[in-house]
């Protein structure tokens, strides 16, 4: 500690040398904390997704019909399910994506999970034409409960003619973890009632929970097999195959975010050592100068690991710091219908980090 | 002595002492390497997939969606408004005088991925003009499907990323198992997916509507008259675009997400290479103190000086953007993807490439700014008599 002063003299000599370093330090941190944080997410999100929940989706597109929920329900291993209806379409600009999930008076009973009250599911199941929208989504269309929501579905005819879709929002709703883009959940009698006769009865595709999660995937397979030679075959998965293949449209999250971490470090490397091996150069005399009135090598050794470990270990912390802040602010910049998930400031990224700075200051060494 | 001239042999001084100070240059050029291999790596894959749209869009052609419908899947044309629109004014004929318009289907196909991951692939119907209107179509292996029969063809990419795809394979629809027959090339996204006879795919997929109605304009300028045929229908409420814009808009959505990722990545990095750019130069001409003393003692101007120091960081900033962009380049620039249901070929355009020599001389210029006015400013005498 004594030394203290020693070092934070030689740093604060060069002021500018000092925070160009710090400053670069800091930013690769930064990047390399949200590099890791995002692959956080992603393996958090796989996590989440339930292995027990299956979809039943109409194999060849189109839609099923509710006759198939009855029989789907007797299969052995099947606890709960529900019809599910989907209107896509948009909100005023055809950028702005909207998907509105119509689920029956199952889908409470299947969306155990979300932090959706039994009030808002009553809502929902008393008031047709109403959505539940969660805070993520009513933040980004600028709504609140008690708004008209009005969605233009061009694929989506309704019985009336039109192709416009109103609902009232009757409840801002959290946000479900693994739902990055947040919801609009409706209400699926409405749904139906509203297509034109031909397409009424039918639901886009079915969810399920399974009684025993290990054994989801042998029950969806068993769906799937069970329908293939009917009018109406289906497609079925569990949430967790469907998301370990669908993420990033299968793109390799972890791949990805590694390589660029490790771009940053090694440009970060190569500066924070030149920086230092500069400083050395300049200061010949002044370690001479050490040793003369009785310093070890050793002890000079380490003073200017001191000053090159200082502004390293500062950067990291910082460049975590702003990581942490901006990874906030990512579910919010991010276009919507994307479902970009915000970086994860798990402990996960503060250890790394922390091991990045070791590992940067012991090479420094 | 002239200013250019004085701006030359500051600089070649400069240069020749570069060696001198290796280490130091050489955070510049890793630096700036490693922004512009990570920036072009990303942007490779936006670039690949923005050109595959953009081919697969040819402005002689029109497409018809239903009204406001934002991608094909998404619109439905019922069999009587296909008849209307293929009658109407403004699309080329064929030499029997028939139009040269192809009603069409798109339906998703569960395949897997080479990995094993579940996916869907894009299965298109040809009716008998879909060949006609892309003269960019041709065959490469087997034969073309015959209509009427439960054959496929397959693009020639396909089998890339989805594993059964190849001639002789065979492909699950829901009337049983239709083989792939021949295998295409389009040089756009079409070479990803599947093709089949229309009538027969939809009759297989129980459709009773085409998803949309391509047509050859008769011209350029037919488009209008073309449009304004249809969009005054009452019969009708559909969009009409050129297919080059509809592609356009399509790909300008996912192209902006992915470019804010690489953008912002790239941002970030490029500031540390900035800072990095910035020491290094505050170090060069700290170094070079009493070199420039005594040339600025010779006669030479401040100006040149400060100029050289800018210079040097552009060498050294785009020394490291180019061998960045070169590795970029070589490791996957035409190497085939996968994203979603589209594949095509990942691209490092020469585009590209200057935009990344551009980054590296705003770096070079900002980062050499300082430290060159510094190198101007400092007294001759200060300079001569520091150590």
């Amino acid at each position: 500690m004594k030394y203290f002063p020693l070092v934070w003299t030689a740093l604060s000599r060069k002021p500018a040398h000092a925070i160009l370093t710090l400053s670069s330090v800091t930013i690769a941190f930064m990047l390399v904390g949200l590099m890791i944080g995002l692959n956080t997410s992603f393996e958090r999100i796989t996590e989440l997704v339930r292995a027990d929940r299956i979809f039943v989706d109409p194999r060849f597109g189109g839609a099923l019909p509710l006759a198939m929920a009855r029989q789907i329900a007797g299969h052995d291993g099947v606890a709960r399910i529900a019809a599910i209806g989907v209107v896509g379409g948009y909100y005023q600009d055809q950028k702005n994506n909207v998907f509105v999930i119509f689920g029956d008076t199952g889908r409470q009973r299947t969306r155990p999970e979300w932090p959706v009250t039994p009030q808002q599911w009553k809502l929902v199941r008393d008031n047709r034409a109403g959505v539940l929208m969660s805070r993520l989504q009513a933040e980004r269309r600028h709504k609140k409960a008690g708004d008209t929501f009005v969605v233009r579905a061009p694929a989506f005819d309704k019985a009336d003619g039109t192709r416009f879709w109103a609902f009232k929002i009757l409840a801002v709703t959290g946000d479900a973890p693994a739902w990055t883009d947040g919801y609009i959940e409706g209400n699926f009698d409405y749904y139906d009632k509203s297509r034109p006769p031909a397409e009424q009865g039918n639901a886009s595709y079915f969810e399920l929970l399974a009684a025993n999660s290990s054994r989801a995937p042998a029950v969806a397979h068993a769906i799937e097999r069970s329908y293939a030679n009917s009018p109406t075959p289906v497609l079925s998965f569990t949430e967790k195959e469907g998301f370990a293949g669908g993420t990033a449209g299968g793109l390799d999250v972890a791949t990805i975010t590694r390589e660029i971490s490790l771009a940053g470090l090694v440009m970060i490397l190569f500066l924070t050592a030149n920086s230092i091996a500069q400083s050395v150069r300049e200061r010949f005399t002044e370690f001479a100068t050490l040793k003369t009135i009785g310093f070890t090598d050793r002890l000079v050794t380490w003073l200017v690991f001191l000053e090159a470990a200082a502004p390293s270990v500062a950067g990291a912390a910082l460049g975590v710091a702003l990581a942490a802040g901006l990874a906030a602010q990512v579910p919010r910049i991010c276009p919507p219908g994307w479902g970009l998930p915000a970086p994860a400031m798990a402990p996960a990224v503060y250890i790394a980090a922390a091991a990045g700075a070791v590992r940067l200051v012991g090479t420094l060494k | 002595m002239n200013l250019l001239r004085q701006i030359w042999i500051v600089s070649i001084i400069n240069f020749k002492s570069l060696p001198h100070r290796i280490w130091q240059s050489l955070v510049i050029v890793v630096g700036m390497g490693c922004v512009v291999g990570v920036l072009l790596s990303m942007l490779s894959m936006t670039e690949g997939m923005h050109r595959a749209y953009l081919n697969t869009g040819d402005p002689g052609r029109a497409l018809v969606v239903s009204e406001g419908s934002e991608s094909e899947n998404n619109s439905a044309i019922p069999r009587d408004q296909a008849r209307i629109i293929m009658d109407a004014p403004g699309i080329a004929k064929a030499a029997d005088g028939s139009p040269l318009a192809d009603p069409g289907i798109n339906a998703g196909i569960p395949v897997l991925r080479l990995n094993g991951a579940k996916a869907y692939d894009t299965l298109r119907g040809f009716g008998p003009k879909g060949v006609k209107l892309r003269p960019e179509f041709h065959m490469v292996a087997g034969r073309m499907f015959s209509p009427g029969t439960r054959e496929l063809i397959v693009g020639a990419a396909a089998h890339t990323q989805y594993q059964g795809m190849n001639i002789g394979d065979k492909v699950i629809l829901p009337d049983g198992e239709w083989p792939i027959v021949g295998s295409f090339a389009t040089g756009d996204l079409l070479d990803g997916q599947l093709i089949g006879d229309t009538e027969t795919v939809m009759l297989a997929v129980r459709r009773k509507a085409y998803n949309s109605v391509l047509v050859r304009l008769q011209s350029y300028d037919s488009l209008t008259t073309f449009k304004k045929a249809l969009t005054t229908n009452p019969a009708l409420s559909v969009s009409v675009e050129r297919q080059s814009d509809w592609y356009k808009k399509i790909s300008e959505g996912f192209s902006t997400f992915f470019s804010i990722i690489a953008y912002g990545v790239g941002v970030i990095m490029a500031m540390g290479a900035l800072f990095g750019c910035l020491n290094t130069m505050y170090a060069a001409v700290s170094t070079r103190g009493r070199e420039i003393a005594t040339l600025r003692a010779l006669g030479y101007g401040a100006f040149p000086v400060a100029v050289s120091v800018i210079l040097e960081a552009m060498l050294l900033s785009v020394t490291g953007a180019l061998i960045g962009a070169a590795i970029a380049w070589s490791l996957y620039d035409g190497v085939q993807d996968g994203f979603g249901n589209n594949v095509f070929k990942l691209t490092v355009s020469p585009a590209l490439i200057g935009m990344a020599v551009l980054w590296a001389v705003v770096v070079a210029l900002l980062g050499g700014l300082l430290p060159s006015i510094r190198a101007a400013r400092r007294p001759v005498v200060d300079a001569l008599r520091a150590t």
